[in-house]
């Protein structure tokens, strides 16, 4: 088309004159506790559970000593410190302090997914590459987590419910951790359940310390190196350490 | 080579908003997507109908007024390339291309392809910029910065500004923006003089505004400046110092 064409039709455009442009306003929160506290939360308290299964991926090693190795060492923290301490108690500071980190770190979760999903609006962002799949993967590791938690308790701690037929809670000065193990895994939907777990629980921590090294506002690159190392190696600790038990004692390995 | 288009159209704000599919033939692959949609404008205007209003200026990746999802990924196929430098030969003849606005509800439609990405300013306002009491000027030599700490900075303060990190962010969150900003300016021993007071007022209106980080990363994927990721650390460490020290 000549160019002169393009320029009569432009001079010919209607010019509109009217009321301002309708406006469509940007959404603004006020959000009562700051997204960026809610991320300091989730890192101290996500930490603090990553080393709480550190310490249990430790202990539950054990295992491979033999029973009377693994009841010691369950019964050992029955009664840790004894008589320092009161019997019973070092299990329960422990017990309340994980039980509140946990509250605190699912609260903030269920806050930050929901600020997400709100600032995003209706049309959803393409996930591309390991990094955000890790992203988007953490919320149904996270849930999954939780209910294995529930379930790890009422199996192997209360014995009720779901325990194995054989449970037997500790007495007075004896565990019988190692035999309830045992009996648990022998069960092979139960054995595959806590397997499973252990790979969702190695992604979520895996990823959760690249999160926190941000979180936590590591601008080093060796700093931030150091996290998703640590990370790395406590997610293979557990896959490796944890995740084999259930199969080991399906296959008979371990009795 | 010949592209199915399928346009984003929208009249006003409050407009829904629909797909419309044009067929665009002649084009050349080494055409930028943004020279594609002009091409589409000739037609629509020689067909006498509305053209697809896009913004664009400097064309040549500098200036971050473009910006267009293409295929649901913003900008274009290519990671940290703007709209003006995302090349046809990254789609097939003859296949079909969607090309939106950017997304987020932090950047309302204004019509087609145009949004409103003032919140982006508003960050500035609230705190992206130095004060400096105008006087004479100091000696040049007053106040060196090592070359290093310059050249740090200088990577910070790449960002065009285009949003393409708060619209490929699925928790539609600025951080990497804002983290630039607030990264920039804390290592320059002028602009760091007000740092706390930055941190406070930069955060809390990134918070009002835009969303929180769950570390994607698809943001650095997006930025056409290469802004790298510890941007978003950046936030979190301005924030953390600044509730730490004394408020200014
Ligand atoms: C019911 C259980 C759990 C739920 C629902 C949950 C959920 C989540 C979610 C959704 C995130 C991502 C937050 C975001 O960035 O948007 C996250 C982060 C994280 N989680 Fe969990 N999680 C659970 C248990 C655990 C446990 C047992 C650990 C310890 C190993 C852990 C360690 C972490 C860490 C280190 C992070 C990164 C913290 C951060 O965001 O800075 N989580 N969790
Ligand atoms: S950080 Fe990158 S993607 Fe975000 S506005 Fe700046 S240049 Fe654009
Ligand atoms: S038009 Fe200036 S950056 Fe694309």
């Amino acid at each position: 088309m000549p160019a002169h064409t393009r320029a009569d039709k432009a001079a010919t455009a209607v010019v509109q004159v009217g009321p301002p442009p309708v406006t469509n306003k940007r959404p603004q929160r006020n959000h009562l506790i700051p997204s960026w506290v809610l991320k300091v939360t989730m890192a101290v308290t996500g930490t603090l559970w990553a080393a709480f299964i550190a310490i249990h991926l430790f202990g539950n090693l054990k295992v491979f000593q033999g029973a009377q190795a693994y009841n010691h060492y369950a019964h050992w923290l029955r009664e840790a410190f004894y008589p320092l301490l009161p019997k019973l108690s070092v299990l329960w500071a422990m017990r309340v302090v994980l039980g509140l980190a946990l509250l605190a770190h699912i609260c903030a979760a269920a806050m930050i997914w929901w600020r997400g999903r709100e600032a995003r609006g209706p049309h959803r962002a393409k996930i591309r590459g390991a990094r955000a799949w890790g992203a988007w993967l953490m919320p149904l590791t996270g849930i999954l987590i939780g209910c294995f938690i529930v379930i790890h308790v009422l199996d192997l701690t209360l014995g009720l419910g779901i325990q194995s037929a054989g449970f037997a809670a500790p007495i007075s000065d004896e565990s019988f951790a190692y035999e309830n193990l045992v009996a648990s895994f022998r069960r092979p939907a139960m054995a595959c359940f806590y397997s499973l777990v252990m790979l969702l629980l190695a992604i979520h921590v895996a990823k959760g310390f690249t999160t926190m090294a941000s979180d936590l506002g590591a601008m080093g690159r060796r700093w931030r190196a150091t996290l998703a190392l640590i990370g790395g190696l406590l997610a293979v600790a557990i896959l490796l350490g944890n995740g084999a038990i259930p199969i080991l004692v399906l296959t008979g390995v371990l009795s | 080579m010949k592209l199915r288009v399928e346009v984003w159209r929208q009249a006003d704000p409050t407009d829904r908003g629909h797909f419309e599919t044009h067929e665009v033939d002649g084009l050349e692959p080494h055409l930028s997507v943004l020279e594609m949609l002009d091409a589409l404008n000739e037609q629509l205007i020689d067909s006498g109908r509305e053209p697809v209003a896009f913004e664009s200026d400097c064309r040549e990746g500098i200036c971050g007024a473009c910006g267009v999802t293409v295929d649901g990924q913003v900008h274009g196929p290519e990671d940290n390339l703007p709209s003006c430098h995302q090349r046809l030969i990254n789609l097939d003849d003859g296949a079909s291309v969607r090309i939106e606005p950017l997304r987020s509800a932090g950047f309302p439609v204004v019509r087609d392809l145009i949004v409103d990405r003032s919140g982006l300013d508003d960050l500035i306002r609230a705190g992206g910029y130095v004060s400096i009491n105008a006087g004479t000027a100091p000696d040049a030599d007053s106040l060196p910065v090592g070359e290093q700490q310059a050249e740090k900075a200088l990577d910070f303060a790449a960002c065009i500004g285009c949003g393409a990190c708060v619209a490929a962010c699925p928790n539609g969150s600025a951080h990497l923006f804002t983290g630039a900003k607030l990264a920039h300016l804390s290592m320059l021993p002028m602009a760091s003089t007000e740092r706390q007071r930055r941190a406070h007022s930069m955060v809390r209106a990134a918070e009002e505004l835009f969303g929180p980080c769950s570390y994607y990363g698809e943001c650095a994927r997006a930025c056409p400046a290469e802004i790298n990721l510890n941007a978003i650390a950046a936030f979190n460490h301005e924030r953390m110092l600044a509730g730490l020290k004394r408020r200014l």
